[in-house]
């Protein structure tokens, strides 16, 4: 039986995002947690089931369970590989609330991202095991450097150029801009700021990275039927997936034929599509997973917004911005946003839907979000109506 | 590299260690099964190709050309000052390496650019690093 519009996201919750949050990641999730389930109209002992991210968090499920002092958790579960891992936190509770395993199932993202944990900080003394004992002696050490290494064979087999890059920053920011939340509010950026920005690692500048964020977003799952019961506009959950490819590594994956593709994100956008019964052009709002530039071209290819290359052209003629064809991270996203692993894009593709985002595409029906790329990933599509 | 900060060097495990050995003598080593005689690598204990734990440790040639590459300005651990250049090397036996490119300053070079292997010993580990082909390192 198909999952399509069975389970809907039935409340959103999110805190300020900064660069020093000030508070415990705990209490941030807490925040982002109740705010979320009174969003949806519901109270802590409706809760029944908790599915987490498990990569860099120290918040286990007894944390929560005690703090708001839950009731029996029939059904809880962590996802792991990173960002990928976002939106496969709704798979699970997808198959949890339409198996019957769970009825009101409590997902988040909490980080100290800036102020305490640093995901590009590296370790320094001591061996270096699994997948990195391959880069890390040779200077290969950050998530950046690792991604650096995708992007230039981008340019390579497209003649992409870095002002290309450039452009995704340049929208991104754009959209933060007006969107009093981001972090990057009223500070927009031209091309020319792109390109005088420094280097970290070719082809990567400063303004091709994403932000580092302190801050928390939660999100309730339930069933369909129950969701429109509730107070809290349902977005419903029409297809939901989670990907892999070939020869997998965290973000490096270099033994895999064609580095310039995204075979993970191509993976889920098969199973999406096929479960949504839609297709890239169905979607009217769409929330991009964006660590670094150049995964937001690779990812438009993958889930076949452009062909293969053809992902620049999108920032040229304007199909991206608000008033066009897909509007993409209308709320800044993670360069613009701010940093919370792929969790905003999901509270921003239910705002669009509901009609109350601060950047508000005129009437969206679908929306899709997409989580961590160059890892195992995931993604969903989101639909105003169920039918 | 950066005199008395350790490079991180890789924690052999009992799948890893003939590979690095093998780097500590000098020799870049890949597992080449002895079923199907696909080369693979990273290191694992099972063919991919046609799943048998059977393999024997082949030395590769050294030779191979840059596959993609980035240079690093931006220096994120002591061990590694910047700004150096990382190469993916795609050798004539089919596995792509990540290693350091060794070339004169404003040498020129790209995707395609035909390199060659080099040794560079450090206290836990040798490691490989790439020479540009027909140019002095």
């Amino acid at each position: 039986m198909s999952i399509r519009n069975r389970a809907a996201i039935a409340g959103v919750g999110q805190t300020e995002f900064s660069k020093d949050s000030g508070r415990s990641t705990l209490r941030m999730a807490l925040e982002a947690i109740l705010e979320a389930l009174d969003d949806a109209g519901l109270r802590p002992e409706d809760v029944d089931s908790i599915v987490k991210m498990s990569a860099n968090d120290d918040i286990y499920e007894i944390d929560l369970l005690r703090n708001l002092n839950l009731r029996n958790l029939r059904y809880f579960n962590e996802v792991p590989h990173g960002g990928g891992a976002a939106c496969g936190t709704i798979a699970s509770a997808v198959a949890a609330v339409t198996s019957g395993m769970a009825d009101v199932v409590v997902t988040f993202r909490s980080l100290n991202e800036r102020s305490e944990r640093r995901f590009g900080e590296t370790t320094v003394g001591g061996g270096v095991g699994h997948w990195r004992q391959y880069y890390f002696p040779h200077g290969l050490v950050t998530p950046a450097q690792w991604v650096a290494i995708h992007g230039q064979r981008y340019l390579h087999a497209y003649g992409a150029t870095t002002e290309d890059l450039g452009r995704v920053s340049v929208l991104l920011r754009k959209h933060a801009a007006t969107n009093p939340h981001a972090m990057m509010y009223a500070r927009p950026i031209t091309l020319e700021d792109h390109q005088n920005s420094r280097w970290i690692a070719e082809p990567l500048r400063l303004l091709d990275c994403c932000l580092d964020t302190d801050g928390a977003c939660a999100v309730i799952v339930t069933s369909a039927e129950k969701a429109k019961t509730l107070k809290g506009v349902p977005a419903y959950i029409t297809a939901a997936t989670q990907g892999t490819g070939s020869r997998a590594e965290m973000m490096t994956s270099y033994q895999r034929a064609d580095l310039g593709r995204l075979e993970e994100s191509e993976a889920a956008a098969r199973e999406l599509w096929r479960v949504a019964e839609m297709r890239p052009e169905d979607m009217d709002v769409i929330q991009i997973y964006d660590p670094f530039t150049p995964m937001v071209l690779l990812q438009l290819e993958a889930y076949g917004f452009a062909k293969p290359g053809g992902a620049p052209a999108l920032f040229r003629d304007g199909s991206l911005e608000l008033g066009g064809r897909w509007p993409m991270n209308t709320h800044g996203g993670h360069l613009g946003d701010g940093y919370l692993h792929g969790f905003s894009h999901i509270v921003e593709g239910v705002r669009q839907l509901r009609g109350t985002a601060v950047n508000q595409v005129i009437n969206p029906k679908t929306c899709l979000v997409t989580s961590g790329v160059g890892v195992p990933t995931s993604a969903i599509v989101l639909s105003k109506e169920a039918s | 590299m950066s005199e008395g900060v350790p490079l991180p060097y890789p924690a052999r495990d009992r799948d890893t260690t003939p590979f690095w050995e093998a780097q500590d003598r000098h020799e870049l080593c890949f597992q080449r099964c002895a079923q199907c005689g696909h080369v693979r690598y990273p290191v694992g204990p099972l063919c991919p190709e046609c799943r048998s734990f059977d393999f024997e440790w082949s030395q590769s040639s050294g030779k191979g050309v840059i596959y993609s590459y980035t240079v690093v300005r931006h220096q994120t651990h002591p061990a590694f000052p910047a700004p150096y250049t990382v190469l993916l090397v795609e050798l004539e036996e089919g596995p792509r390496l990540i290693a350091q490119l060794r070339a004169p300053e404003g040498a020129a070079f790209g995707v395609g650019t035909r390199v060659s292997i080099a040794w560079e010993d450090h206290p836990k580990q040798a490691l490989p690093v790439f020479a540009i082909d027909g140019a002095a390192p």
